[in-house]
C-alpha cells in the first residue's frame, strides 16, 4: 500500500516536472494546417485553384509565423468510386486531423454537405475550421435552415465552424435585386438540384417575387444530361427577360447558356459565383454569353482589387502563371486568415487559434475589410456583379449599392 | 397554335436527341447479343471518340476553314473517331475480355466496369493537354467546348419551331448508319457469321467459323458506331467531358434494353422512344422528375413485354 | 477431430484485432475508422450475396435499398420529426422496411430474364434517388437528415468518439450477418436459391417455388442493404446526401462480391476488404502521403497523383478478374461452385 502511494507519488511530480519542462521550452515546432476539397472527379478544377491560393498564403510567410514551421496537407475527401465528395472519406479526414495533435486548423469544405458531416466531429475536438466555399445558410445561421440548426453542429456548445464566403441568403437577394435594376419583368429560374444551387435559386425566386419580378417558371434540371433543347422550348414559351441559374459550371451551366441560344432565347442570363471562372466561359463558348450573361460574387474580382488585393493578384499570376479566379481568392483568403490567427493566438494550440480565428476583426483580406460575426459568418456584404465581354468576365458594379 | 409547335418542336428534340442515344445503343446491343456482355466501357470509348474529334478539330485549325473545308472536316472527324473507338473497343476485349470467355459472365462485367473507369481516367487525362481547344490544359476536370462546326441557326427562319443544320447532321448521319449495318447484319458473311456466333458460339465454332475473330469484328463495329456517335454527339451539344460517357452509356443500354436486348430495330426504336419520353416528360411535367418517368415507363414496359418492345421471347441459356 | 479455423473466423479474428494495431500505428495512419466502412460494405455485399451469388438475380440498384434503410433510420429517429425512436429500435425497423421494399420491387418484376432484371434494378435506384431529391419536405431533399442518435447501450449515449465501441459494435453486427446468412446458404432455402440458379426450369420440374424463393432471395438482400444504410446513417449522424447512394455505390457493392468470389461468405469478406480498402484506405492515404512529401504538382494533369485514382481503381478490377475470375477466395463446396 504504502509502495504503492509513494510509486503514485513519484509518478505525479514526474508528470509535474515534465510538464514544467514543457511549459518553460522555448517556442516552436511544427503546426499542421491541413485542407479537404474533393481533390478527384469533376471539382478538382476548382479545388485547385482553392489549394493554389491557400499555398501562396503560405508561401508568402515563408512558411513560418515566428518560430513555429507551418505544414499544409491538402487532403482529398473524393473517392474515385464515388467521383465526388465521399461522406466516409469526409468523416475519416476530419476524424484523422482530429486525432493528429499539431493540426491546428482546418480548411475545408467544398460542399456543404460534406461540412455537415465534418463540422460536427472538429467541434468536439475543439479544431476550428474555415471554409472557403460552403454557402449552405444553415451551417451557421439560426432560423435559416432547419429549426435545428445550427446547434446540430455544435455538440461542445462552442463555434468552431467559420466562413470566408457569403452565404446564398445574401446573393439570393442581391442577385434579385441586381435583376430588378437591370428592368427584367418575368424570369425563369433554374437550379441544378444540388444543396448550392438549390439553395441559391430558392432565394432568388422569394427576392424576386418580392421585389415584383414574375416568377414564370422553377425547374430543377438533370446535370448530367447532355442537353437541355427540351426544357430551353418550355421556357421560351413562357417568354421570360431573364434566366436565372442556381448551379455551378460543373453542374452545367456553360451547357444551359449553349442551349439557351442555340434554342433561339436572346433574353438575359445569370449565374451565382459558382460560375465565376473562366472554366465556364470556356464551356459555354464566349459567344453564348457576350454581353447579356450576368454573374453575382462575393467579393470583388481580382482587377478591381487594390492594396492587400493587388498584391495577390500579381503574386498568383508570377507564382502560377494563371488569373487567380473566384475560388483562388477565396482558398488564399482562408489560408490568410488561419496564419494570421497563428500569429496572433496567445497559446498556439487548437483552442488558441480557435479563439484567435473567432476574434478576427477587420481583417484586411482580398475580399474587402470584414470581421467574423458571431455565428462564424463574414461580415462582409461585399457583392460585385459581373457580366461577359469579349470571352472575359467584366465588373459592372458593387451590388446593393 | 402554339401549343401544337410546342408539342412538334419537342417531337424534333426528342428524336435528335434519339437517334444519337441509338446510334450508341447498337453498339450495345451488337455486343451483348453476341457475348451477352453489357460492355460498361462502351459509353467510355465513345467519350474518348469525342475528344480525339476535338483534338483533331484543335490541331487541323477546322474553325477558321471554309464551309466546304468544314464540311471535309466533319468527315476526317467521323472517320477517325470510329476507326479509334473501333480499334479502343476491339483492344479491350482483346486485352481485357477475350481471357474471360470461358469464366462467369459476372467476372466479365467487372472486366467491362474496370476499363470503363480506365476509360475516364485517360479522358481527365487528355482534357488536361495543352493545347488551345482543351482550354489549355489548367482545368482538365472542366467541360470542354465543343466548336459549333454545324452551325444551330433556324433554317425556318423565325418561327418558333426550330430545324437547324445540327438536327439535319443527325438524321444524315445516324440513319445511313443504322441501315447500311442492318444490311451488313443481315446480308454479309461477317454478318451471318456474327449471327451464327450469337446463337450458339461452340456450334458456331464447330461449323468453321472464327468465332474470336468474329467477336472481333463485332467490338470493333460496335466501337466505330460508338465514334460516329460522338462526333454527332459534340457536334450537336456542343460540349464534352470526361465523365459525359456514363450518362450517354446508361441512356443507350436502356435504350438497348427497351427495345430487346440483342436487337438492332430494337436499339433504334428503345434510342428513339426514350429520347422523345425524355423530350415530352420536360415539357408536360417535370424536369426533375423525368428520369423517374423514363425508368418507370421501361418498367411498365418489361412487366408486360418482358423481352422489350422488339426482343424475341427466348429462354435464358441454362 | 480437431477444429480448424475456416476463413471467415481468420479474416474477422483478424479484424477484430485491428484497434490494437492502431495502438502501434502513427495517428495519421490509424486503420480502425477506415476498416468500419469495409464493415458496413461488407454488410452490404453480403446482402447483394444472398441475390446475386446464392439467387443468380443480377442486380445493379442495391445502394437504393441502402437509401431505403438511410432514410428509414433517419426520418424514424431525427429529432425534426415526430417519430424519435431510439437508434436499436429503429436500427431493427429498417429490416423489415428493407424487405418490404425489395418485395414491392421484386413481385412485379422477377419474372423477367437476367439482364432485363438488372435494369429494372438500376432504374430503381435511379427512382429512389429523384424521389428523395425531389420530395424534400419529407426526405430534405439535398440537405440530409441529421442529425442521426448513435447507440445507447446500458444507459450510456454513445457520441462518434466512442471509435473503438463503434468499431466493435459494427464487428458483431457483421459477425451475426455472417452468421445469419451461412445458416441460410446451408438450409432448405439456400439449396433452393442455389438449385434455382443454376437451372431454374428443373428446380420448378422438382417443385420448387421459384418465385417464392426468388423474393425471398430479393427480399433478404434489400433488407440487409437497409441494415447497412441505417447503420451508416448513425455511423455518420446523418443520411448524407440522395448522391451517396447512387448506380456508382452499387457498382462497388457488385464489384466487392465478384472479386470476393461470387457465393461466398469468406469471399465477399476479403472483396470488401479489397475494394473498400482500396477506394477509401489506400489511395486516400497514399495520395495524403504523397502530398504531404511535396510529390506531384497541381500545374500537370498527369503529375497531380489524384487524377491517377481511377485509372488504379480500374485497373485494380481487370487485373483481379483477370487473374482470379472466380474470385480471390471462391466457394468451396461443390454445391455452391458455378
Amino acid at each position: 500500500m504504502t509502495m504503492h502511494r509513494s510509486l503514485e507519488l513519484s509518478f505525479v511530480s514526474l508528470a509535474l516536472a515534465l510538464g514544467a519542462v514543457a511549459w518553460a521550452a522555448p517556442e516552436g515546432g511544427t503546426l499542421k494546417i491541413v485542407s479537404s476539397l474533393p481533390r478527384t472527379g469533376s471539382a478538382n478544377a476548382q479545388t485547385t485553384t482553392i489549394v493554389n491560393g491557400i499555398k501562396l498564403a503560405i508561401d508568402e510567410v515563408g512558411g513560418k509565423v515566428g518560430e513555429w514551421t507551418i505544414q499544409y496537407q491538402d487532403m482529398d475527401d473524393a473517392s474515385p468510386q464515388r467521383g465526388n465528395w465521399d461522406p466516409a472519406v469526409e468523416a475519416q479526414n476530419a476524424n484523422s486531423a482530429s486525432r493528429d495533435d499539431e493540426v491546428v486548423a482546418y480548411i475545408g469544405t467544398f460542399n456543404s454537405g460534406a461540412a455537415k458531416v465534418a463540422i460536427p466531429i472538429l467541434n468536439r475536438a475543439g479544431l476550428v475550421m474555415v471554409s472557403p466555399a460552403n454557402t449552405y445558410p444553415g451551417l451557421t445561421k439560426p432560423g435559416q435552415g432547419e429549426a435545428n440548426e445550427p446547434m446540430v453542429y455544435r455538440p461542445s456548445g462552442k463555434i468552431n465552424y467559420f466562413r470566408v464566403v457569403p452565404t446564398d441568403d445574401l446573393q439570393g437577394v442581391q442577385a434579385a435585386n441586381w435583376a430588378k435594376d437591370l428592368g427584367v419583368k418575368r424570369v425563369f429560374v433554374l437550379h441544378d438540384r444540388e444543396l448550392y444551387g438549390k439553395g441559391i435559386a430558392d432565394v432568388f425566386k422569394k427576392q424576386a417575387e418580392k421585389v415584383g419580378i414574375e416568377v414564370v417558371g422553377f425547374e430543377g434540371i438533370d446535370t448530367k444530361a447532355p442537353n437541355y433543347r427540351a426544357l430551353v422550348t418550355k421556357l421560351k414559351a413562357t417568354t421570360p427577360d431573364l434566366v436565372y441559374f442556381g448551379g455551378t459550371t460543373q453542374s452545367n451551366a456553360g451547357q444551359v447558356a449553349k442551349d439557351l441560344r442555340s434554342g433561339g432565347y436572346e433574353g438575359k442570363y445569370m449565374v451565382p459565383d459558382g460560375c465565376f471562372e473562366q472554366a465556364f466561359i470556356e464551356a459555354a463558348g464566349a459567344d453564348n454569353l457576350n454581353d447579356n450573361t450576368f454573374v453575382t460574387f462575393g467579393g470583388l474580382p481580382p482587377e478591381k482589387l487594390t492594396g492587400r488585393g493587388a498584391e495577390f493578384c500579381s503574386a498568383y499570376r508570377t507564382k502560377y502563371s494563371a488569373d487567380p479566379e473566384a475560388y483562388a481568392a477565396y482558398g488564399y483568403e482562408c489560408g490568410r486568415v488561419v496564419l494570421q490567427a497563428i500569429a496572433r493566438a496567445t497559446s498556439k494550440d487548437r483552442k488558441g487559434i480557435l479563439e484567435a480565428i473567432s476574434t478576427t476583426k477587420d481583417f484586411d483580406g482580398v475580399l474587402g475589410r470584414w470581421s467574423f460575426d458571431a455565428n462564424g459568418d463574414t461580415s462582409s456584404q461585399l457583392m460585385s456583379g459581373q457580366t461577359v465581354h469579349d470571352g472575359k468576365f467584366e465588373f459592372v458594379k458593387v451590388l446593393g449599392q | 397554335m402554339l401549343d401544337f409547335e410546342v408539342f412538334v418542336q419537342q417531337l424534333i428534340t426528342g428524336l435528335s436527341n434519339g437517334m444519337i442515344i441509338a446510334l450508341i445503343a447498337i453498339g450495345y446491343t451488337m455486343v451483348y447479343g453476341i457475348i451477352e456482355l453489357i460492355n460498361f466501357a462502351h459509353g467510355d470509348v465513345f467519350m474518348l471518340g469525342a475528344f480525339l474529334a476535338l483534338t483533331l478539330l484543335g490541331l487541323l485549325g477546322m474553325e477558321s476553314w471554309g464551309p466546304w473545308g468544314q464540311a471535309g472536316g466533319v468527315a476526317t472527324m467521323l472517320a477517325a473517331s470510329a476507326l479509334f473507338c473501333g480499334g479502343l473497343n476491339w483492344s479491350l476485349d482483346r486485352l481485357a475480355y477475350r481471357s474471360l470467355r470461358r469464366s462467369s459472365k459476372l467476372a466479365l462485367l467487372v472486366s467491362a466496369i474496370g476499363c470503363s473507369f480506365i476509360c475516364v481516367n485517360l479522358g481527365l487525362f487528355w482534357g488536361g493537354l495543352p493545347m488551345e481547344v482543351f482550354g489549355g490544359g489548367m482545368a482538365a476536370a472542366a467541360p470542354k467546348d465543343f466548336p459549333a462546326l454545324i452551325p444551330q441557326t433556324n433554317l425556318l427562319g423565325d418561327s418558333f419551331i426550330r430545324i437547324t443544320p445540327a438536327d439535319l447532321l443527325v438524321v444524315a448521319i445516324t440513319v445511313p448508319l443504322m441501315v447500311g449495318l442492318t444490311v451488313m447484319v443481315k446480308r454479309t458473311r461477317l454478318g451471318r457469321a456474327m449471327r451464327a456466333v450469337a446463337q450458339d458460339g461452340v456450334a458456331a465454332a464447330l461449323m468453321g467459323i472464327p468465332v474470336d475473330r468474329v467477336i472481333g469484328a463485332t467490338f470493333f463495329i460496335g466501337g466505330a458506331l460508338g465514334g460516329f456517335a460522338s462526333v454527332v454527339y459534340a457536334l450537336y451539344n456542343n460540349t464534352i467531358g470526361f465523365q459525359m460517357g456514363t450518362r450517354a452509356g446508361l441512356d443507350a443500354f436502356t435504350a438497348a434494353v427497351l427495345g430487346g436486348i440483342g436487337s438492332l430495330p430494337g436499339a433504334v426504336l428503345g434510342g428513339l422512344t426514350i429520347g422523345c419520353v425524355r423530350s415530352m416528360s420536360d415539357q408536360y411535367l417535370e424536369t426533375r422528375w423525368t428520369n423517374t418517368i423514363v425508368f418507370g415507363i421501361l418498367v411498365l414496359i418489361l412487366i408486360f413485354r418482358p423481352s422489350g418492345l422488339l426482343g424475341a421471347a427466348r429462354r435464358e441459356k441454362v | 477431430m480437431r477444429w480448424r479455423p475456416g476463413p471467415i473466423v481468420i479474416l474477422l479474428g483478424l479484424a477484430a484485432l485491428v484497434p490494437v494495431l492502431d495502438l502501434l500505428l502513427p495517428a495519421a495512419f490509424a486503420l480502425s475508422e477506415a476498416v468500419r466502412t469495409v464493415f458496413l460494405y461488407a454488410i452490404l455485399a453480403l446482402g447483394l450475396n444472398v441475390v446475386t451469388g446464392y439467387a443468380g438475380l443480377l442486380n445493379l440498384g442495391i445502394a437504393a435499398f441502402m437509401a431505403v434503410g438511410a432514410y428509414a433510420f433517419g426520418i424514424l429517429t431525427c429529432e425534426i420529426y415526430p417519430f424519435q425512436f431510439g437508434f436499436w429500435s429503429a436500427l431493427a425497423l429498417t429490416l423489415p422496411i428493407g424487405a418490404a421494399a425489395g418485395v414491392i420491387l421484386g413481385a412485379p418484376t422477377l419474372g423477367l430474364r437476367g439482364d432485363y432484371l438488372a435494369i429494372v434494378t438500376m432504374g430503381f435506384g435511379e427512382i429512389v434517388q429523384d424521389v428523395l431529391k425531389n420530395l424534400d419536405s419529407i426526405t430534405k431533399g439535398m440537405q440530409g437528415i441529421n442529425p442521426l442518435p448513435a447507440p445507447a447501450l446500458g444507459g450510456e449515449q454513445w457520441t462518434a468518439d466512442d471509435e473503438r465501441k463503434w468499431f466493435y459494435l459494427l464487428f458483431v453486427l457483421l459477425a451475426l450477418t455472417v452468421l445469419a446468412v451461412r445458416n441460410l446458404e446451408r438450409s432448405r432455402l439456400g439449396r433452393a436459391w442455389f438449385s434455382i440458379r443454376e437451372d431454374e426450369l428443373a428446380s420448378r420440374a422438382m417443385g420448387i417455388r421459384a418465385e417464392r424463393a426468388k423474393l425471398v432471395a430479393f427480399a433478404t438482400g434489400a433488407a440487409l442493404a437497409a441494415f447497412a444504410g441505417g447503420l451508416s446513417a448513425s455511423l455518420l449522424s446523418s443520411t448524407g446526401e440522395p448522391n451517396n447512394y447512387d448506380f456508382q455505390a452499387s457498382i462497388l457493392a457488385l464489384c466487392i462480391v465478384i472479386v470476393g468470389g461470387i457465393g461466398s461468405i469468406a469471399g465477399v469478406l476479403v472483396g470488401a476488404l479489397v475494394m473498400v480498402g482500396l477506394n477509401s484506405i489506400v489511395l486516400v492515404k497514399a495520395t495524403a502521403w504523397m502530398a504531404a512529401q511535396g510529390i506531384g504538382s497541381q500545374g500537370n494533369v498527369l503529375l497531380s497523383p489524384n487524377n491517377w485514382k481511377f485509372l488504379i481503381f480500374g485497373l485494380a478490377l481487370v487485373i483481379a478478374v483477370r487473374v482470379k475470375p472466380d474470385g480471390l477466395l471462391p466457394p468451396r463446396l461443390e454445391g455452391t461452385r458455378r
